[in-house]
């Protein structure tokens, strides 16, 4: 929201589109290293969302543990376990199968209603005036405290 | 639906997560499918919340020794072959 209109629009509905792909490659691929870069993919995609929610420290971070450490862990795994497993996937649908994708494409309508039916600016509202009204009872040196760690972060981290 | 893109797009992985993690035949994809679910759940925090990382973070860590002491043990990732403890 700090960033202008439309670099704001281009970057929400490219990094969507990508995380979209991103999110049925990792189920659809057979082969176990498509998925994980697939993963790892997914993982950058969501890291470049915080960007747009203005909580620059996290961007850093996410970066860092889960693409960074993470990710090149599930790597190493998958290229430990021996590769002619998944030859002998026959691609069955069976009846678990059938049953798991109306239920699952349920599961994320039911929760696009909720997103879409909910009122988020009152909620937001009245849960942030509580935090507003918080902060000025705090002491001096809280305050020190809760700037070093809150505005101050990056700088902080460095040194 | 401007603002919550993010809320919509966490619900998405959440959802892909789940039947990703019930459909594999492969154990390194039910693993990478538990780490989507995490981090669609660990955006919709954020998207409240600014900095809320060390729940996840440690699950994450548990889940891959308990994953890599698997890997120890058992040779091959067949999820239809571990009934070991209906013996």
């Amino acid at each position: 929201m700090d960033l202008p209109g439309p670099i704001h629009d281009f970057l929400l509905v490219f990094l969507g589109s990508v995380l979209i792909l991103g999110g049925m490659g990792v189920v659809l691929f057979t082969n176990p290293i498509y998925s994980a870069f697939s993963l790892g993919l997914v993982l950058v995609c969501i890291s470049l969302f915080y960007i747009l929610l203005n909580s620059y420290f996290v961007v850093v971070a996410q970066l860092l543990i889960y693409v960074g450490a993470i990710n090149v862990l599930i790597v190493f795994a998958v290229m430990f376990m021996n590769g002619s497993e998944y030859y002998k996937d026959l691609n069955l649908w069976t009846i678990g199968d059938v049953v798991t994708l109306p239920v699952c494409t349920s599961i994320f309508v039911l929760l696009m209603i909720i997103i879409t039916d909910t009122s988020w600016y009152g909620i937001i509202w009245t849960t942030r005036s509580n935090q507003i009204i918080e902060q000025d009872l705090i002491s001096n040196s809280q305050q020190i405290g809760i700037h070093l760690s809150t505005y101050f972060f990056l700088p902080f981290e460095f040194i | 639906m401007m603002l919550e893109h993010v809320l919509v797009l966490s619900a998405y992985l959440f959802s892909i997560g789940i039947y990703g993690m019930i459909m594999s035949r492969n154990m390194d994809i039910a693993l990478m499918c538990l780490e989507l679910i995490l981090n669609a759940v660990n955006m919709n925090f954020k998207y409240f919340l600014n900095f809320v990382m060390a729940i996840t973070l440690a699950e994450a860590a548990i889940g891959l020794t308990i994953v890599s002491s698997i890997y120890h043990n058992r040779k091959s990732t067949c999820i239809n072959q571990s009934n070991l403890l209906n013996k």
